[in-house]
C-alpha cells in the first residue's frame, strides 16, 4: 500500500513539470509582453525594446525557460510583474475563495446528483426518471455564463434575495466566529455571496454526475449479488441502499475528485460572472497583462491541487474497493 | 423557455433551503436608523493594478489615486490647474517654473509635506529604470530643486506648455517611499482625503477617512471600491442597491434604463478622449491618401454614435474633443458620402473591371483588414459595421479582433491596414497629438509624416500663450483630418450613475473621484 | 427498455436530423445573414422577422440558420482532432506499453491537470484567432479523453484470443492494431465523440463570451448569445434564441449518444 502510495506521488512530479514547462512556453508564445503592456499606449517602440531587455526577456526561450526551472527547483516561483509580491503569496491568497466556491458547488453538485441519480436507476422510465435525465441534459447544454446572468437578474434583482456579486467574509472566518461568539451574521453574509456562483457551477457538475450515478447505479442493480439479495428475499429498501448504492459510488467518487479539480480551474468564467476573487479570475488577468511569472504560478498551483485530489481519490479508492485493492481489476 | 424555467425553478428551492438558515441576515445589521451610514461602494470594471500614482496605467488605478493622493495642482472640472499641494507657481523663464508649497500638509503616516517629496516623486518619476508608464510626458523636466523646505524649482530642457497640466501627478512621501520599496504599489501612504486600509485583490479595495486631511475632513467615513468586470452585471448591481455608484465604461443599452430609475441619477458629460480608426500610411494601399479619403468617407459616424453608442459617445471630427480648451467645431472632417468614396477611389485606380463586386487595380482584389481589441464589445461592433459598410462599397474586408496585448502588440510593429482604438486623459492638445502625429512621435504606429505639421506640434510646445497655441493646434488638426492619419469616429462620453441618496458628487471630464471629499450619504 | 432507449435515440434523431436539415438547406429557408439595417436594430419577434432583430437590425431566424453551419462545423471539425489524435495515442499506448506508454500517459496526465480554460486561452492567443484555429484549440484541450478509454480498451483486448491469432499468424503491429484492435474500440468512441459534439459547441460559447470566439460577422451562435447578453434586459430574445439552439442541439447529441451507447454497449444490452 505505502509503496503504492509512493510510486503514485511520484509520478506527480513528471505531470507538474511537464505542466510547468507547456505553460511556460505556450504564454511566451503569445504576441505582446509584459514591458509593452506595462509601458502602455504612449510608449515608443524603443522604450519597450529597452525595457524588455531590462527584464531579459529578449534572451533565448530556452535560457529563460532554464533560469524559470532553476528558481522553481529551489521552490521560488518569482515576483509577479505587475503586483510586485511573491507568485506564491499572491496564488495562496486567491485560492481559498476558490476552494471555497468549488467546495460549495461540489457540495450541491453532489447533493442533487446522487438522490435524483439513484431514484431515476431504481425507477428506471419514470416519470421521476425522464425529469432527471432532462434536467441532467439541459445542465450540461447551458452556458454558465448565461446560467449566471439569469441567476443575478431573477434573484438579486427582481426578488432582491441575495447579493448580485462579490465575496462576502470567508467562510471559515465567519464559521470560527459563529463558534467563538455565537454571531451568525458574518457565516450568513458568507453564504449569501457564496450561494448563487456556487448553484451555477453546481448545477452544471450536478448534471454530469446525475448521469454518472445513474448508469452505474443502473449497473450494479443488475450484477449477481444484488440479485442474489433479492432472491434471498432481502427488503428492497435494503438492497437498493445497504448493497447496490455503497457499490455503485465508488466509480462516482472518481468523476467527483476529477471533476473538483475541474472546477479549480473552470471556474473562470462563474468568477467573472458574480466577480468572485478566485485563481481563475487572477490567471485571466495576469493572462491579459502577460504577467508570466503569475500565469506559471496560477496554473502549477491548479495543477498540483488537482494531481494531489486525484492521488487522493485513488488511494481512497483503493482503501474502500477490495477488488482494487487485490490488484484484480485495473483502473482505467 | 419551460426548460429554462425548470433550471430556475430547481435553483429556486435549492437556494429557499440555502437561505433557511440565514433568513434575519438581511435586515440583521440594525444600524440605528436616523443617521444614515457614511458608506460609499462604487463598483469599477477592473481592479487597480498599483496605488502608486507614478506608476498608473489603468482608469481604476488613477481612481485610488484620486482619494489616495494629490499633486502639485490640481484640474478643476474646465481642466484648469488650480491650487492643491502648491498654493502658488510662477514662470521665472520659459524653461524654470517654481512652486510655492502648502504648509502643514500630512501625510497619512504623519510626516509633513516637504519640497524633498515633490523632488523625490519626479526624480523617480523620470528614472527609465522606474518604469513609469507616461514618463515620456514628462521628459522634457531636466531638473526638480528643493530651494527650501517649502520652495521647488522646475528646471526644463525646452519650453513646454503642457507642463502644468500634468503636475496633478500624486506626491509620495520620500522616506516612506524608499522604505516600502515595491510593496509602495499596494501600501500607499499620500496626503488625500481617504487613506487606503484594505485591499483584497480582484475583489474591493477599502478606503476610510483621513482626519488630518489638509482639505478639512471627508464626510464619508468609508469608500470601498467594488471590482465587477461584466458591464451588465455591475449596473445590475447598481440597481439591486449593491453598490452606489457606477461608471463608464457602460453598456450605452443599459443607460435609458438606468436614466429611467427613480431610485438614480444619472450625469454625463464630455470625455477627456476620443474613438479612432488608425490608417497605416505605411502599407502599400493605404499610402495614397485618396483610398484614405475615400474609406474615410465610408465611416457613418452618426449611425455609430446614435445605435451601437446610444449618443453616450458623440460623433467626432478631430483629435481636439470638445472637453479640450483647443477644441473647435470648425474643423471639417470626410462626411459619410459612398459615392465620394467611390470617385476617390476610383482617382487611385481601384475600380470594378471584372463585375464581381469588388473593386481591383492591376489583377488585384481591394482587400482591407480591420483589427480591434476583444476586450471592448462596442469597438468590436464598430469594426463589424465598417466591415459592411466597406463591403457595400466593393471593399473586401476582413475583420480580426485579438485581446488587448496582441493587437497593441501587431499595431506597434505596424502589422495592421486600419485599426479601433482609443486615447484617454488627454488634458492637452499635445497630448493628444504630439506622439501621435508628429513623425518622430512615441506613438505614431501609422508612420504618419508631414513636415508641417512636425512643425506646429514643436510650436504648440514652446508657446505659452493660449490664444496662438488654439491656433496652431486647430491647424494642425485640420491637416490630419484631411490627410486621414486618423479618422476620429467619436468624442467620448462619460457617465456617471449613482444613488439618490449620494449628494454632493461632481462630474469631472477626467473621470476623476476627487469630489468624494466632499459628498455625503443623505 | 429497448422502447425508452429507441425514444431517446429518435428524439435525438429528429433534433441532429433536423440540425443537419437547416444547416445544409441554410440558402433556402432563410435570407441573408449579413445584411445590416440599423434603422431595424433589435426587433422583438414578429411578421418579417419570426426571431427579431439582432443589434445591427439583421435577421435573427436567418442569423440562427447560418449558424447551425458554423456550430456543426466546430464540433465537427474539433471533435474529429480530439478524437483522432486520442485514438492514435490511446491505441499507441495500449498497444506498445512500457515506456510509449508511460510517456503517453503522462502526457494525459499534463493535460488532464492542466485548467482547460486557460489551456484554450493560451492556445488561441497563440494561435492568433481565426475559426480553424478555434477548433484545433477546443480539439486540443479534449483529446485525452479518447486516449484513456482506447487505451483501457485495447489493454482489454490485448490478449484475446483473436488478437493473439493474428499476432501468431504473423501478422505486423500496424496491420492488427489497425485491422484487430481499433474496429473493436469504435463504439465507445462513437458515443463519446457524440458527447463531444455537444460539448465542443458550449466551448464556443464559453470562448465567444471571454472574447476569443469566431471572429464577427460570421454568424456563430456563442457569439450571438454572448453578445445577446449584453442585450438581455432590454432585447432578451436576442440571447434567448441562440441559448435555446445551443442547448437543443447539445441535448440532441447527448440523447443521440446515449441511446447509442445504450444499444451497443454489450452489458446494457443483455440486462433488463
Amino acid at each position: 500500500m505505502l509503496g503504492y502510495i509512493a510510486k503514485r506521488t511520484a509520478l506527480i512530479l513528471p505531470v507538474v513539470l511537464g505542466v510547468c514547462v507547456i505553460v511556460f512556453v505556450l504564454i511566451h508564445l503569445i504576441p505582446g509582453d509584459p514591458a509593452m503592456v506595462m509601458l502602455g499606449q504612449d510608449a515608443s517602440p524603443e522604450e519597450v525594446a529597452r525595457l524588455r531587455s531590462a527584464m531579459g526577456l529578449d534572451r533565448p526561450l530556452a535560457v529563460q525557460l532554464g533560469s524559470f526551472l532553476l528558481r522553481l527547483a529551489h521552490g521560488d516561483l518569482g515576483v509577479s510583474i505587475f503586483q510586485g509580491e511573491p507568485v506564491s503569496r499572491l496564488v495562496l491568497k486567491q485560492l481559498p475563495a476558490t476552494c471555497e466556491l468549488a467546495v460549495a458547488s461540489m457540495l450541491i453538485a453532489v447533493l442533487i446528483a446522487v438522490p435524483l441519480g439513484v431514484i431515476s436507476a431504481v425507477k428506471q422510465h419514470s416519470l421521476v426518471d425522464v425529469a432527471s435525465m432532462g434536467f441532467a441534459q439541459l445542465g450540461v447544454s447551458m452556458p454558465v455564463f448565461w446560467l449566471g446572468v439569469l441567476l443575478i437578474l431573477n434573484f438579486s434583482l427582481r426578488w432582491g434575495l441575495l447579493p448580485s456579486v462579490g465575496r462576502g467574509k470567508p467562510f471559515l472566518e465567519g464559521l470560527a466566529v459563529l463558534l467563538r461568539t455565537g454571531d451568525y451574521l458574518p457565516l450568513a453574509d458568507s453564504l449569501r455571496h457564496l450561494t448563487m456562483p456556487a448553484l451555477t457551477l453546481g448545477l452544471t457538475t450536478a448534471a454530469l454526475i446525475t448521469r454518472m450515478v445513474r448508469s452505474s447505479m443502473l449497473e450494479v442493480l443488475h450484477q449477481d449479488y444484488v440479485r442474489t439479495a433479492r432472491a434471498k428475499g432481502a427488503p428492497e429498501r435494503a438492497v437498493i441502499y445497504r448493497h447496490a448504492l455503497r457499490n455503485a459510488l465508488l466509480p462516482v467518487v472518481t468523476i467527483v475528485g476529477m471533476q473538483f479539480g475541474a472546477l479549480l480551474g473552470g471556474a473562470v468564467v462563474t468568477e467573472t460572472v458574480f466577480a468572485w476573487p478566485g485563481i481563475g479570475r487572477l490567471a485571466i488577468t495576469a493572462i491579459s497583462q502577460r504577467d508570466f511569472p503569475l500565469v506559471q504560478g496560477c496554473v502549477l498551483v491548479v495543477a498540483l491541487v488537482f494531481s494531489l485530489l486525484n492521488l487522493a481519490v485513488d488511494v481512497s479508492y483503493t482503501l474502500i474497493d477490495p477488488r482494487v485493492r487485490h490488484g484484480i481489476a485495473q483502473r482505467q | 423557455m419551460r426548460k429554462n424555467k425548470l433550471v430556475l425553478a430547481t435553483a429556486l428551492v435549492l437556494v429557499l433551503v440555502t437561505m433557511a438558515g440565514c433568513r434575519g441576515s438581511s435586515s440583521g445589521p440594525s444600524a440605528p436608523a436616523s443617521e444614515p451610514r457614511q458608506e460609499l461602494r462604487v463598483g469599477l470594471d477592473v481592479d487597480a493594478g498599483t496605488a502608486d500614482p507614478r506608476l498608473a496605467r489603468d482608469t481604476s488605478a488613477r481612481r485610488v489615486v484620486d482619494l489616495v493622493f494629490n499633486g502639485l495642482v490640481w484640474l478643476d472640472p474646465e481642466l484648469k490647474p488650480q491650487p492643491a499641494l502648491a498654493t502658488s507657481w510662477r514662470q521665472i523663464d520659459p524653461t524654470t517654473w517654481e512652486f510655492t508649497l502648502r504648509e502643514g500638509v500630512k501625510f497619512h503616516d504623519g510626516s509633513e509635506l516637504t519640497a524633498e517629496d515633490v523632488k523625490y516623486t519626479y526624480d523617480t518619476l523620470l528614472d527609465p529604470a522606474f518604469k513609469a508608464p507616461y514618463r515620456s510626458l514628462y521628459a522634457p523636466i531636466k531638473e526638480v530643486i528643493a530651494l527650501d523646505k517649502y520652495h521647488v524649482r522646475f528646471v526644463l530642457s525646452q519650453p513646454y506648455a503642457p507642463l502644468l497640466s500634468y503636475l496633478d501627478m500624486g506626491i509620495v512621501p520620500r522616506a516612506a517611499a524608499q522604505a516600502a520599496g515595491d510593496s509602495f504599489g499596494t501600501k500607499p501612504i499620500g496626503t488625500g482625503p481617504f487613506k487606503l486600509v484594505k485591499w483584497e485583490k480582484n475583489n474591493r479595495i477599502e478606503f476610510e477617512a483621513f482626519p488630518d486631511y489638509w482639505g478639512g475632513v471627508p464626510k464619508l467615513e468609508k469608500v470601498t471600491f467594488l471590482i465587477i468586470p461584466d458591464n451588465t452585471v455591475r449596473a445590475a448591481a447598481l440597481e439591486a442597491g449593491d453598490v452606489d455608484l457606477i461608471h463608464s465604461p457602460l453598456s450605452a443599452q443599459d443607460i435609458p434604463r438606468l436614466q429611467a430609475n427613480p431610485k438614480l441619477k444619472v450625469e454625463k458629460t464630455n470625455a477627456l478622449g476620443f474613438t479612432y480608426v488608425s490608417f497605416n500610411c505605411a502599407d502599400p494601399i493605404l499610402k495614397d491618401v485618396r483610398v484614405r479619403r475615400a474609406l474615410a468617407h465610408l465611416i457613418d459616424k452618426k449611425t455609430i454614435s446614435s445605435t451601437i453608442y446610444q449618443g453616450m459617445d458623440t460623433p467626432g471630427k478631430s483629435p481636439l474633443v470638445p472637453a479640450m480648451w483647443a477644441y473647435s467645431d470648425e474643423i471639417k472632417d470626410p462626411e459619410y458620402d459612398p459615392a465620394r468614396a467611390r470617385e476617390f477611389l476610383a482617382q487611385a485606380g481601384w475600380k470594378d473591371t471584372d463585375g464581381d463586386g469588388v473593386l481591383d487595380r492591376g489583377g488585384k482584389k481591394l482587400t482591407i483588414s480591420l483589427k480591434t481589441h476583444s476586450e471592448d464589445p462596442n469597438r468590436i461592433q464598430v469594426v463589424e459595421f465598417l466591415q459592411n459598410e466597406f463591403r457595400k462599397a466593393g471593399i473586401e474586408a476582413t475583420v480580426e479582433t485579438t485581446e488587448w496585448p496582441t493587437f497593441r502588440d501587431a499595431v506597434q510593429k505596424g502589422d495592421y491596414q486600419l485599426a479601433v482604438l482609443g486615447w484617454l486623459a488627454l488634458v492637452d492638445p499635445d497630448r493628444a497629438m504630439y506622439n501621435q502625429f508628429h513623425s518622430r512621435g512615441a506613438s505614431n504606429d501609422g508612420k504618419y509624416s508631414n513636415p508641417r505639421v512636425d512643425e506646429l506640434l514643436e510650436k504648440g510646445r514652446a508657446t505659452t500663450d493660449i490664444e496662438e497655441r488654439k491656433k496652431i493646434y486647430r491647424e494642425a488638426a485640420q491637416i490630419v483630418v484631411d490627410e486621414v492619419a486618423y479618422a476620429v469616429i467619436l468624442y467620448q462620453g462619460y457617465v456617471v450613475a449613482y444613488n439618490q441618496k449620494v449628494s454632493g458628487f461632481q462630474i469631472h471630464p477626467n473621470a476623476s473621484f476627487a469630489s468624494l471629499a466632499r459628498v455625503t450619504i443623505k | 427498455m429497448k422502447r425508452a432507449r429507441n425514444k431517446s435515440v429518435i428524439l435525438g434523431g429528429v433534433l441532429i436530423g433536423g440540425l443537419l436539415f437547416v444547416a445544409a438547406f441554410a440558402p433556402f429557408i432563410a435570407g441573408d445573414p449579413y445584411h445590416m439595417d440599423m434603422s431595424q436594430r433589435l426587433l422583438p419577434p414578429g411578421p418579417g422577422h419570426p426571431l427579431g432583430t439582432d443589434q445591427f437590425g439583421r435577421d435573427l431566424w436567418a442569423r440562427l440558420v447560418f449558424g447551425s453551419r458554423v456550430s456543426l462545423q466546430v464540433g465537427i471539425v474539433s471533435v474529429g482532432i480530439a478524437c483522432t489524435l486520442g485514438t492514435a495515442l490511446g491505441l499507441l499506448a495500449g498497444y506498445a506499453g512500457g515506456w510509449v506508454d508511460a510517456v503517453i500517459m503522462r502526457l494525459v496526465d499534463i493535460f488532464l491537470a492542466f485548467p482547460v480554460i486557460l489551456l484554450a486561452i493560451a492556445l488561441i492567443a497563440v494561435l492568433g484567432p481565426s475559426p480553424v484555429n478555434l477548433m484545433i484549440a477546443i480539439g486540443l484541450v479534449n483529446w485525452t479523453m479518447y486516449a484513456r478509454v482506447v487505451r483501457a480498451n485495447v489493454l482489454a483486448l490485448k490478449h484475446r484470443e483473436f488478437v493473439e491469432a493474428a499476432r501468431a499468424l504473423g501478422l505486423r503491429d500496424r496491420a492488427i492494431m489497425l485491422k484487430h484492435v481499433l474496429p473493436n474500440t469504435l463504439s465507445p468512441i462513437i458515443v463519446l465523440a457524440t458527447l463531444g459534439l455537444g460539448h465542443a459547441i458550449v466551448a464556443e460559447s464559453t470562448l465567444s463570451f471571454l472574447g476569443l470566439g469566431v471572429q464577427p460577422p460570421e454568424p456563430s451562435w456563442g457569439w450571438t448569445l454572448a453578445f445577446g447578453m449584453k442585450y438581455l434586459r432590454d432585447a432578451p430574445h436576442l440571447s434567448t434564441m441562440p441559448g435555446m439552439a445551443i442547448m437543443l442541439t447539445v441535448l440532441g447529441f447527448n440523447l443521440l449518444g446515449d441511446g447509442i451507447r445504450d444499444m451497443i454497449d454489450p452489458r446494457t444490452r443483455n440486462r433488463a
